[in-house]
């Protein structure tokens, strides 16, 4: 691979990706994983921001990047809240005890 | 000399993204999460996206850092088993298939700049995707529900019924039927 | 103007549903009252549309790029069958007056029955494929709720659940085929589709074909799908004579006479059909012999002459089955009204204790009759004329084999026609049952239909005329009235039916003197299973339920499994693009 500046974007989108998905499979905690998708939020900001520059439509991949960060700032309050929620009323954040929506 | 840049900034993202990934403690990973948005938000300046770029530092460390503090110091830290339940090894499978195939797909691409098009993110915004906006205030107002849903509680430190109505009533499509159930259990706790 | 009265036909009986929604169950009459004044004038709004029948789209409104255009065409075709829907719904809502006086819930039936006949007629005048869809699952929906409209009775629910579940797998058949539709000519109009259907790969227009036909079996309740007919008998008989007789299993066989010109070319498909036919009319004649109760009866006399209607479309007589798809809508609606009217009085379905109603109940024992001599293809009466021309078809246009059985059905359908009639009103009582005559809205109804048995074959030539006119693509021929009795009347196809007809009820009134009408020895276990269907259908629905029970497994409620099961279908994905390339 050629390593141009942009190719190497990429790669560290890649990189932060790869980190943020094993986050979310080995977490156990709920509140870390809010944190852990925040983020795979900032490594999709960074994408879509290189997408719009290769395209050359700088303002458009902005444009988006600036709805994705509004969008997934909404769900990680409202993550939060239910993740206070949960503590508060089952009393634990544990994954694996909150299982109540098995079969 | 850009290559050098962006391969640090992206080495670094990764590396604090990583200790905010293991760190035992969840203040220190909040931390560790307001320097990956740093260093994020210098690359999206870097790119020349200066809008983006802090949009991204103040909702990013400001927002979002202040936001799992406080529901940090609401919820009070657990002392929770760290043995993840999937088994480690197939964790790093899927992952590393992931990247791999990125990689091995992304391999042949050689990403240059392109010049031309609409750079002006206002003209944009403003005029092309002005349903965008719309869709960002909706999407705020039902964060601002979320947000009173996290306060709430503070309201009757008692826990009773009453909170679940406006908690009910404040949050959106994410966790109404996940509320519903956990409202069942009435559990008396320390807070 | 057709715009106009096709908005009034769809737009008024859901108009009305909505507003029968917002009354309260405190006021029946209210009830009552509105039920029908909607329903009347949405027969007379359906009848207004008939001149202005034309091959033009009437209503064009556009939907957005993905959906097509709303179209709604109020051609020959559909004009007729709105027709029948709007009439005789209007009197089976009338009927319903005295059928459901004192019962609970009225809001809910009425409001299903109104929703019912506009999603009817959407269905009927809908130019868009997929919105004909769209009704077609409506009326499913309202069959549902209709059928289990008792919903404390364990059986009605079972009834409408496997009604709504088969008529549910024909409905993807119907989907496929608009998307295969729209994927091969980027259209989802219905005259595009008749225009270009010779474009179509024959591979992808073999799909459409029998993905159109299975939707339309499973909707007229024909071979394999014949088992929810009997089942969904438990409903209102209103509801049966409407739903069951009348309109909706009518929609499977408007479908095959509507795209026929279309899928006519394509190999097997009018072999297929003709073969559904004739086994569901076989099939359900035999059933009807020894069945003893009298809707399930009358439900598989349905199931039989729609096979009949099937039979015809597949020798290629598209008019000589909606012809006989009329005289059947109103001969079917008569009978089952009356047969209401019978229930209404005595309190019970089962025929073996009945006997010797005739003396108590003499305007329901003649307007029986009338419609059972139809029903049998006795002359002068429509279904004479209907199923007269039907064989003829037969005749001319498919193996003898076939015609030969399907006269062996007129037979059986004469027999068992007339053991019904003589089990119901004739003989000895055979059980102390009250008995009252119908009231004065029972009677309205059941005297319409059964004038109407006589009246409707003499529409023969305006229908041909509408119908060749105005479907440009089913090449029909014009005849008029007298053309068709000099025709039929001279055919010897004609004689050897009358025969067949007169042997089928002289031998039902001889045996009926006798008995040996219940049980028919070895007939009968076979007809208990619907010939193996019944156990077909829950083979299969068991095994659908224990696999969904063992793929439970995998919700394991944790949050780390399921994050595992969107990366790995993730991974999948990745896997398959780099394949393919």
């Amino acid at each position: 691979m050629i390593l141009t500046p942009l190719n190497a974007v990429l790669l560290g989108v890649v990189l932060l990706l790869v980190v943020g998905f094993y986050g979310l499979l080995i977490t156990r905690n709920l509140i870390k994983i809010v944190l852990v998708l925040q983020i795979l939020v900032k490594a999709v900001v960074i994408a879509l921001v290189l997408g719009g520059k290769a395209s050359g439509n700088l303002g458009l991949g902005q444009s988006l990047a600036a709805t994705v960060i509004v969008a997934d700032t909404v769900v990680a309050v409202v993550a939060l809240a239910l993740a206070v929620q949960v503590r508060r009323r089952v009393g634990t954040l544990d994954l694996a005890k909150l299982s109540s929506l098995r079969g | 000399m850009e290559v050098l840049y962006y391969t640090l900034l992206g080495l670094g993202a990764s590396f604090c993204a990583y200790r905010a990934m293991i760190s035992k403690h969840l203040l220190p990973s909040t931390l560790y999460l307001a320097g990956v948005s740093a260093l994020v938000t210098v690359t999206l300046y870097l790119l020349g996206a200066h809008e983006v770029a802090v949009i991204e530092l103040s909702v990013g460390a400001g927002l979002v850092t202040v936001l799992l503090v406080y529901a940090l110091s609401v919820v009070g830290e657990d002392v929770i088993d760290r043995t993840s339940i999937i088994p480690k090894p197939l964790a790093f499978l899927i992952v590393a298939g992931i990247g791999g195939l990125v990689i091995w797909m992304a391999y042949p691409l050689a990403i240059q700049p392109d010049a031309n098009g609409e750079v002006l993110l206002a003209n944009v915004l403003w005029k092309h995707r002005a349903l965008d906006v719309w869709v960002q205030i909706a999407l705020i107002f039902s964060g601002v529900m979320g947000v009173l849903g996290l306060l709430s509680e503070k309201v009757n430190p008692q826990g009773q019924e009453t909170q679940a109505h406006e908690i009910h009533a404040s949050s959106e499509e994410h966790g109404i039927a996940m509320n519903c159930q956990a409202i069942q259990i009435e559990q008396e706790l320390p807070v | 103007m057709a715009a106009i009265l096709i908005g009034f036909v769809i737009g008024l009986p859901w108009l009305g549903a909505i507003v029968l929604w917002r009354t309260r169950d405190e006021n029946p009459r209210l009830q009552h009252t509105m039920a029908v004044a909607f329903s009347i004038a949405a027969g007379v709004a359906s009848l207004a549309l008939i001149p202005f029948a034309s091959a033009e789209t009437a209503i064009s409104v556009p939907m957005g790029r993905y959906f097509g255009d709303l179209t709604f065409t109020a051609d020959g075709l559909t004009v007729t069958l709105t027709a029948i829907a709007c009439v005789i719904g209007s009197l089976a809502v009338v009927f319903s007056v005295e059928y459901m006086h004192g019962e609970q819930q009225l809001r809910r039936y009425y409001s299903f029955v109104l929703l019912f006949i506009g999603a009817m007629t959407g269905l009927l005048l809908s130019g868009n494929l997929l919105f004909m869809f769209f009704f077609w699952e409506i009326t499913a929906l309202c069959s549902y709720a209709l059928i289990s409209f008792y919903n404390d009775d364990p059986k009605a629910v079972a009834g409408g659940i496997k009604a709504l579940i088969i008529t549910q797998v024909g409905g993807v058949g119907l989907l496929a085929g608009a998307l295969t539709t729209y994927a091969s000519l980027g259209s989802y109009q219905v005259s595009d589709l008749l225009a270009k259907a010779g474009t179509i790969p024959v591979g992808l227009l073999t799909v459409i074909a029998f993905g159109f036909l299975l939707a339309a079996a499973a909707k007229s309740a024909q071979f394999p799908f014949h088992t929810w007919l009997p089942d969904a008998m438990e409903a209102p008989t209103p509801i049966s004579a409407l739903i069951h007789a009348a309109t909706m299993v009518n929609a499977g066989v408007y479908l095959l006479a509507r795209f026929y010109p279309a899928f006519k070319s394509v190999p097997a498909w009018t072999m297929s059909v003709m073969v559904i036919g004739l086994l569901s009319a076989l099939i359900s004649a035999i059933s009807a012999l020894i069945a003893t109760d009298l809707k399930r009866t009358l439900a598989y006399s349905t199931v039989s002459q729609l096979g009949y209607m099937v039979y015809a479309i597949g020798a290629g007589g598209v008019f000589a089955s909606q012809f006989h798809l009329l005289s059947h809508a109103v001969f079917k609606a008569l009978l089952f009204l009356a047969a209401g009217s019978v229930i209404h009085s005595v309190g019970t379905r089962d025929m073996r204790r009945m006997g010797g109603l005739g003396g108590k109940m003499p305007f329901v024992r003649n307007v029986f009759i009338i419609g059972a001599l139809a029903l049998a293809g006795v002359p002068i009466l429509n279904g004479f004329w209907s199923k007269e021309l039907i064989l003829e078809v037969g005749l001319e246009d498919s193996p003898f084999w076939a015609y030969a059985l399907m006269l062996f059905g007129a037979g059986l359908t004469a027999f068992y026609t007339f053991r019904m009639v003589w089990l119901v009103f004739f003989g000895p009582e055979r059980d102390h049952l009250h008995v009252h005559s119908a009231g004065s809205a029972m009677k309205v109804s059941l005297g319409i239909l059964a004038a109407g048995t006589f009246i409707t074959w003499l529409l023969f030539g305006g229908l041909n005329g509408l119908l060749s006119s105005t479907l440009p693509f089913h090449e029909l021929e014009h005849e008029t009235l007298l053309e068709m009795i000099t025709a039929i009347s001279s055919a010897p196809a004609t004689w050897l039916a009358l025969l067949v007809v007169a042997l089928g009820v002289g031998i039902s009134w001889v045996r009926a003197r006798g008995f040996q009408l219940f049980g028919g020895g070895w007939l009968s276990p076979l007809v208990e299973t619907s010939f193996g269907f019944d156990s077909l259908n829950r083979i299969i629905a068991e095994g659908v339920s224990k696999l969904a029970g063992q793929l439970s497994l995998t919700q394991t409620g944790v949050l780390s499994w399921n994050v595992v099961g969107i990366l790995g279908a993730f991974l999948a994905v990745l896997i398959f693009l780099v394949w393919s390339v």
